[in-house]
């Protein structure tokens, strides 16, 4: 009776183990596919204004000076599985008041997507890395999905707004030009989105790390890229793969630990956000980066089952859950 | 003698070519140099048309009445977002927004003493029609404030939007850097 008692007992502690434990919860969570559609590319971009360590040096032969110009594509994150289909930041619409010159390979988003079979009404959770309009621009685009917004982030931006020093407070630091002051970047027609969602009650408000489906993580990544910046972590049959928005900007730049695209950006918050990819992931190899220069090429190994799609743009099969069949045509 | 004078001239003008070949080296290379350089930075608004003189004032006459009504209507979005997640109450939108549609009616009196060339007429009737949405989009919120309908939010909403977009196009041709990559 003791006995049997003991192995009912240890069975019970094996079974609990398997239940709440790490390897229990990733057993439970279901496993995505995951793909990558450029929604656009900035072309020209001074290599310096992107990555200061890489700034261009005349005459230089050293790889990491004698680029002038990098061409950053504005990567979106598509993720199916269990109940889901999810996109990580949104790109922006190119319409004929916002047609950025230097920008080439813009499509619709609804022509992108259906190169995966997917329909931006099909979407169920829209995640936005942060708000600025690149990433945050084509919310309304998904009228079906749930908007996850950190809430740092618009309390960021109303922090900016109202700072009294004008140089801070400014939503444009100069004429023709807006980069480094906090509220550069949200248009009112981006905020507009957010608050559409918000209008609608299709928006969670996170307040640092939720897990918004088995498998899908949100990780609060605050002043890493702006006030509110946020990572998805994604269960995949290769390990767990980590968007970064902005936050990682270059998987370079994560792999060799440099900062870029520093905006509104707290480098140490950056740099322990690459420190956040390195653990969650087991390296830098899963870290999905927003504007990669090397996106879509052998040299971004993650990326590297690539093809050309709408207008040029291209999309990437990262990885496929178990009986997902592949969209590369 | 002679020989020594042939043997001079030779040698000024073998210095003269000197000077000239460093002179046309040197020009050739900052060229090159300044080209690479700020290729990068301009190449956005260099694709398009200049602005003439007169657009140029009349841009940079627009420029600080823009940066007011952008930072109001970003105001005004999160005063209603505020509102509608609880986190200030109907008094409290209503200021915000009251401020907001402050600016905007003395903006748009600013905007209306500004003289647009010809070929800006129309882009200046965009941009006060913005304004006026505007200013129909916060009356709109306000009523909130009377009868605790967050429906005038929503009535109010796509005023807003569409004004958004008003403004977004006319900084397209007046400040076509005005969002770079980020």
């Amino acid at each position: 009776m003791t006995k049997q008692l003991r192995l009912l007992a240890l069975l019970g502690l094996v079974v609990l183990a398997f239940s709440i434990g790490p390897t229990g919860a990733a057993a439970q969570a279901p496993l995505y596919s995951v793909w990558l559609v450029e929604s656009s590319q900035f072309k020209d971009v001074p290599s310096g204004a992107f990555m200061p360590d890489r700034v261009f040096v005349p005459g230089s032969s050293s790889p990491m000076n004698n680029q002038a110009f990098m061409q950053l594509p504005v990567n979106v994150g598509v993720i199916k599985g269990g109940k889901d289909i999810v996109v990580y930041d949104t790109g922006w619409k190119q319409q004929d008041y916002l047609k950025m010159t230097n920008s080439v390979h813009w499509a619709p988003i609804r022509q992108q997507l259906a190169q995966l079979g997917i329909r931006p009404e099909d979407v169920t959770k829209v995640v936005i890395g942060h708000g600025h309009w690149d990433h945050a621009g084509q919310i309304d685009e998904f009228p079906n999905a749930t908007l996850y917004v950190q809430k740092a982030e618009l309390e960021g931006i109303q922090w900016a707004l109202n700072y009294p020093e004008p140089h801070i407070s400014a939503v444009n630091t100069s004429p023709g030009g807006c980069a480094r002051s906090p509220a550069c970047g949200y248009p009112p027609l981006t905020v507009d989105q957010i608050y559409g969602k918000i209008l609608r009650g299709k928006a969670v408000i996170v307040d640092g790390m939720m897990e918004i489906a088995p498998g899908l993580t949100i990780h609060p990544a605050h002043r890493a890229h702006t006030a509110g910046s946020q990572l998805l972590q994604v269960n995949t049959s290769i390990g767990q793969v980590l968007f970064g928005s902005d936050v990682f900007s270059s998987w370079e730049g994560i792999r060799d630990w440099m900062i870029a695209n520093p905006q509104q950006t707290d480098t140490v918050q950056q740099f322990l956000a690459y420190e956040k990819c390195y653990k969650i992931t087991g390296g830098y190899q899963n870290c999905v980066a927003a504007h990669e220069p090397l996106s879509y090429s052998e040299k971004y190994p993650l990326t590297r089952n690539s093809w050309v799609g709408p207008n040029g743009s291209r999309a990437a099969e990262l990885v496929l859950a178990p009986g997902e069949k592949s969209r590369r045509p | 003698m002679v020989r020594n004078k042939a043997v001079l001239l030779g040698a000024i003008l073998l210095g003269l070519l000197g000077i000239l070949a460093i002179a046309l080296v040197r020009e050739a290379t900052t060229a090159s140099r300044s080209t690479t350089l700020t290729r990068g930075e301009p190449l956005r608004a260099a694709a398009r048309p200049a602005l003439t003189a007169a657009e140029e004032s009349y841009a940079v006459a627009l420029w600080p009445m823009h940066n007011e009504i952008k930072t109001s209507a970003l105001k005004m979005t999160l005063g209603g977002l505020a509102y509608k997640l609880k986190e200030i109450d109907r008094a409290t939108m209503k200021a915000q927004v009251d401020a907001a549609n402050e600016t905007y009616r003395r903006a748009e009196i600013r905007i209306r003493k500004l003289q647009p060339p010809p070929s800006l007429q129309k882009l200046h009737a965009e941009y006060l029609d913005a304004v006026g949405l505007y200013k129909q989009s916060a009356a709109e919120m306000v009523r909130v404030f009377k009868d605790g309908r967050d429906e005038h939010l929503v009535a109010a909403f796509p005023m807003s939007k569409e004004a958004g977009e008003k403004i977004l196009r006319v900084g397209n041709t007046l400040w076509p850097g005005e969002y770079v990559p980020n």
